[in-house]
């Protein structure tokens, strides 16, 4: 099993939804949680969070694009957080899952430094490494309704761009989806084999030139016009 | 990278006394004929001093203390893992060392010992440095250059220790101011060689490489495309870019280069050629050497740009 994400980046909007959802499900977690704030009425507030969205801007005007893009665990195959850590606190599950036994983490911030995507965050209140768990205190927990045992991110987005479920499974909704439509995992040359996938921005049938982009507009505006000069 | 004390003054003050209990044990090996028996005792108690001072100092970067008797435990992956078990071991090997050379036993049985220390000194030099070499998002630490330079400057500023010990026991110094020598231009030529390597784009990562415009991630229409950050998504720091978001002014960093290596370099050899032969002296500039050391420790964090700094706004790394 390789139990993942895929992140829609054409239809995110941006609103952070999938980032409060994670952190309100997760402050009582039993797994990682709390998600300690540190002065969240102060006036510097900051704080754990195991899913940050941030906001590109790519190209030049006027071919621009802003581009949202949420970021947490991968789950890489291939993760080096879990081999560099010397306490034996950072696992991978069978299902694919890394977490961190808050139990045993002594807060090196080894594996942070190892984790070139910045899912890692030490919590200073409990001493210990936090990450997304991909809510598996959610998604196995059998008395939920089908249907629920989602990721709480997954669940909250309101343009669903988000989607889970196991990528070695080549029938599943992640899985057929980025195949169809290029998803691809972050910095591959890494080598950390990310699990989750990113689907690029659709792109629109381009305008061939300046003369089809008038002709165009001219059959718009006289289809627009006609009835209205008819009458 | 954040330069945090604890770990500089770590890897630096361990570095030396690991350095000294390699060279003192190899000394013993190699070159006994010169070497003062009395030598041995202290040479021997001032490595494992540093070495332990240095080792106390690494767990106060720890936020929970508690659990760092777990590191023991994962001696087959971690290199952090592996350090914290040959430097316990190295300890206690050394121990051994200093009772053996203490109660005077034969060479037969107090050589294989020094051998032993040589090897886990060494071990544990290479360990350390392979924790920051085997991280793949910090690309000027990601290279053979930080095993080179860890493993030299420890003998370096080691050997200084070395030649202040020779002298206060009053062993003919100039195997020792060979070694010395030898040993800093060595040092010298990994560290530059360092620089060059950080210097040059090799592997370098980029913004667009990190938010994946080559995989298709821009405007339509158009195949090559530049990015920046538009919005963080958090209005005041948080722990990556605390942790990773040190940013060292060039100016200061040319100047702190130039410290560090009149300081761990220029100064002592400078102290030597002017004839500075006493122990007080050569032990005042062994002492110079670390401090020297120490800048460069610091730069050699502030210096490394950590990957996840691109998804922060870093056009490159």
């Amino acid at each position: 099993m390789k139990l993942g994400l895929l992140i829609d980046l054409d239809t995110c909007v941006g609103c952070h939804a999938c980032a409060t959802a994670c952190k309100e499900w997760n402050a009582s977690s039993p797994v990682s949680g709390p998600l300690t704030d540190l002065e969240p009425f102060g006036a510097e507030p900051s704080g754990v969070w195991f899913n940050r969205v941030r906001h590109y801007e790519v190209g030049e005007y006027p071919a621009t694009k802003t581009i949202n893009f949420p970021m947490s665990c991968m789950h890489c195959a291939d993760a080096d957080c879990v081999t560099v850590c010397p306490t034996g606190a950072s696992y991978k599950r069978a299902d694919g899952i890394v977490l961190v036994d808050q139990d045993k983490c002594m807060g090196c911030n080894l594996c942070a430094w190892a984790c070139p995507y910045g899912a890692r965050e030490l919590d200073p209140s409990s001493g210990t490494m936090k990450k997304c768990t991909l809510c598996v205190d959610r998604i196995h927990d059998e008395r939920l309704e089908p249907e629920e045992r989602q990721p709480a991110c997954v669940l909250a987005c309101p343009t669903h761009a988000r989607w889970f479920g196991d990528y070695d499974d080549p029938d599943s909704d992640v899985s057929r989806l980025s195949a169809q439509r290029g998803g691809f995992g972050l910095l591959s040359e890494l080598g950390y084999a990310p699990v989750n996938r990113y689907l690029p921005p659709r792109q629109p049938p381009a305008i061939v030139g300046v003369d089809d982009a008038k002709a165009l507009l001219e059959r718009g505006l006289a289809s627009l016009a006609s009835p209205v000069i008819r009458r | 990278m954040k330069p945090t004390f604890s770990i500089i003054f770590f890897t630096v003050v361990s570095g030396a006394g690991l350095g000294l209990l390699s060279l003192l044990a190899l000394a013993d090996l190699c070159i006994a004929r010169v070497l003062p028996r009395d030598m041995l005792v202290p040479g021997i108690a001032t490595g494992f001093l540093l070495v332990a001072v240095g080792l106390a100092s690494s767990t106060l970067h720890l936020a929970k203390p508690s659990n760092a008797w777990r590191s023991f435990s994962r001696f087959r992956t971690s290199w952090l893992s592996r350090e914290a078990v040959l430097a316990a071991k190295l300890m206690a090997v050394s121990l051994l060392y200093a009772a053996l050379a203490l109660n005077d036993a034969r060479a037969a049985f107090r050589l294989p010992v020094a051998a032993l220390v040589v090897v886990l000194a060494c071990a544990v030099l290479f360990c350390t440095a392979m924790i920051y070499a085997s991280l793949k998002p910090i690309r000027q630490w990601h290279t053979r250059w930080t095993p080179a330079c860890y493993l030299l400057l420890g003998h370096w500023s080691g050997s200084l220790l070395l030649l202040t010990l020779a002298i206060l026991y009053r062993a003919d110094a100039r195997a020792f101011t060979g070694l010395a020598a030898m040993l800093g231009v060595a040092a010298l030529a990994v560290k530059l060689g360092y620089w060059r390597a950080a210097a040059s784009q090799n592997r370098m990562l980029t913004i667009e490489r990190a938010i994946g415009v080559r995989e298709g991630v821009r405007p339509p229409g158009v195949t090559v495309a530049q990015a920046r950050l538009f919005d963080a998504g958090h209005s005041h720091g948080t722990f990556l870019t605390h942790e990773f978001g040190f940013v060292l002014a060039r100016r200061h960093a040319r100047a702190l280069r130039v410290a560090a290596l009149v300081l761990a370099f220029a100064a002592p050899v400078a102290a030597w050629a002017a004839g500075a032969r006493s122990a007080a002296a050569v032990a005042m500039f062994a002492v110079v050497c670390i401090i020297g050391l120490m800048a460069e420790r610091w730069l050699f964090f502030a210096e490394a740009r950590h990957t996840v700094r691109l998804y922060h706004g870093d056009a490159r790394t």
